[in-house]
């Protein structure tokens, strides 16, 4: 037994982790979800844009290997958009961004009866980056002259009266790499001062809380636990909500075998090499 | 036969037989959405073959993701870069082709950069293309990173530090940043106060790692939930909430 305690086999682990998730997900496990400031105040700036019948950019910067994660962001800002009559302009840093933002307003447009041109536009995927975001500020129907369906964007409603970036009230980006600090801040938000908000990977999200601090940022959903809580916002049950049970269980489960690793270690671990 | 070969065949048997039921049931719609359906089963469960050890089934799914990756690019940045950007202005089709030739310029220093895969004869022709890539990027990249990474940041850390919870944040920033940037000052010896700095400073870091391993867990975590959720609710079809 203490053998089998202290080399347990990779893959008894997996199997724990595997039924940490299946079992919960088939029980629909639901367990409550704290809302945090900094995914709140995103949820209020969006309140806000819709008081005003205002624009929005969401920048959809990820791809189908995070999207567990950042799609459920993407689903719910979009219905709290079009629920609150927010016009939203989408455009993608990441080629393989496309797709999944298409579906996001395919699924959300035909909830809300939103009309293409009108109330929403998607721009697709840019080259450039740094100077892309720049090109934005300055002129930005010269920077994205056509929509992803070539539409003139100095023709379409949602994007007319929008001539750099400053126009927009509020500019969000929905990322699963470096497009927050390393393009969006320092070449749009430092420059052009427009309201950022962020939404990003678990993995990324303790390296953007300095940003929150400064203020380049005003607000931050990390993770799936950050979608589940806007979701949590809108009173819509989402598939990031739907995965906080099985998370919250695995979680568990990983707290078990860490402590379990380091009780052998320092019961018998710790004996054998001082021994040696 | 070997004991990985027999759960091999097993796996491709449980599979295909599940998937006739699932057809034949119509709890998959017999289109290209069920297929579409049914194949990203099947290779999400190859990919997860790799926890049990390396098979065939793992190299065909990862060999087809880099294929169909590659592929889905190059169509994207033909279609949405490419020609409306540097072909149908340069090819005439736009009325404004002759303001646009300037656009010459770029599309040549792109061409540039692909001789660096041909023979030494024009290899040299790549140099000029990164020459004006490294020198635009440090232009643009140098100003903008001080301005948005460093001098932005500074602005925080040196605020009045007051007898509240935002000061008592304040003064552990402040005293996370002072001490670690003296764990990575080298030049003096790490003994007396500025040995205590840099052991704090220890702390500091590994207080971020363990901070920056769990969001890790976390988001390795989604990704999985998310998979086994398309698994239970889209390819077998479960209404949730089984129990």
């Amino acid at each position: 037994m203490k053998e089998f305690l202290i080399n347990i086999d990779r893959r008894i682990i997996f199997i724990f982790v595997a039924l940490g998730i299946i079992i919960p997900s088939l029980a629909a496990l639901r367990l409550p979800i704290h809302i945090t400031e900094d995914v709140k105040a995103i949820y209020d700036t969006i309140e806000e844009v819709g008081a005003k019948n205002g624009t929005i950019l969401i920048s959809f910067d990820y791809g189908p290997g995070s999207l567990p994660e950042v799609q459920p962001m993407a689903i719910a800002v979009l219905r709290h958009s079009f629920r609150k009559n927010v016009k939203v302009v989408g455009m993608s840093h990441w080629v393989d961004a496309v797709g999944l933002a298409q579906e996001a307003f395919e699924i959300t447009s035909k909830e809300f009866g939103a009309q293409y041109g009108e109330d929403y536009t998607y721009l697709g995927y840019k080259t450039g980056g740094g100077s892309l975001v720049i090109n934005m500020g300055n002129d930005f129907h010269n920077a994205f002259q056509k929509d992803q369906q070539g539409n003139n964007t100095t023709e379409l409603p949602v994007t007319k009266n929008i001539n750099g970036l400053a126009d927009f009230d509020y500019v969000l980006c929905l990322a699963a790499g470096n497009t927050p600090d390393g393009i969006w801040i320092p070449f749009g938000q430092e420059r052009y001062k427009f309201k950022f908000g962020l939404g990003c990977t678990a993995v990324m999200a303790p390296d953007q809380y300095p940003y929150l601090q400064s203020g380049q940022m005003n607000g931050m959903m990390g993770g799936l636990a950050g979608a589940a809580e806007y979701e949590t916002l809108i009173e819509t049950s989402g598939k990031a909500t739907a995965g906080m049970g099985a998370q919250s269980v695995v979680h568990l489960i990983i707290i078990a075998f860490i402590i379990l690793g380091n009780v052998m270690y320092f019961l018998y671990g710790r004996q054998k090499g001082g021994g040696q | 036969m070997s004991r990985d070969q027999i759960i091999f065949v097993a796996f491709l048997f449980v599979f295909a037989v599940i998937n006739i039921y699932l057809f034949g049931s119509d709890s998959l719609s017999a289109d290209w959405a069920g297929f579409g359906t049914f194949l990203a089963a099947g290779i999400t469960l190859s990919l997860y073959s790799f926890l049990y050890k390396d098979n065939p089934l793992f190299k065909f799914a990862e060999n087809l993701y880099v294929g169909v990756a590659a592929a889905y690019t190059l169509t994207q940045v033909w279609y949405t870069v490419l020609f409306p950007d540097v072909v149908e202005p340069l090819s005439g089709l736009d009325s404004q082709s002759m303001s646009n030739l300037w656009l010459i310029v770029p599309t040549l220093l792109g061409l540039f950069m692909l001789t660096q895969l041909s023979s030494a004869t024009f290899s040299w022709l790549s140099r000029i293309a990164f020459a004006f890539v490294v020198g635009l990027g440090a232009g643009l990249s140098i100003p903008r990173t001080i301005a948005a990474n460093l001098l932005a940041q500074l602005e925080p850390t040196m605020q009045p530090i007051t007898p509240t919870w935002e000061g008592l944040n304040l003064l552990i920033i402040l005293v996370g940043v002072v001490t670690v940037l003296v764990y990575f000052f080298y030049s003096v010896e790490h003994t007396g106060p500025v040995g205590v700095a840099s052991k704090i400073g220890i702390w500091f870091l590994m207080i971020s790692f363990g901070a920056s391993f769990g969001y890790t867990i976390m988001a390795r975590l989604s990704l999985l939930i998310g998979r086994v959720g398309f698994l239970l609710e889209d390819w077998l079809v479960l209404e949730l909430p089984l129990f």
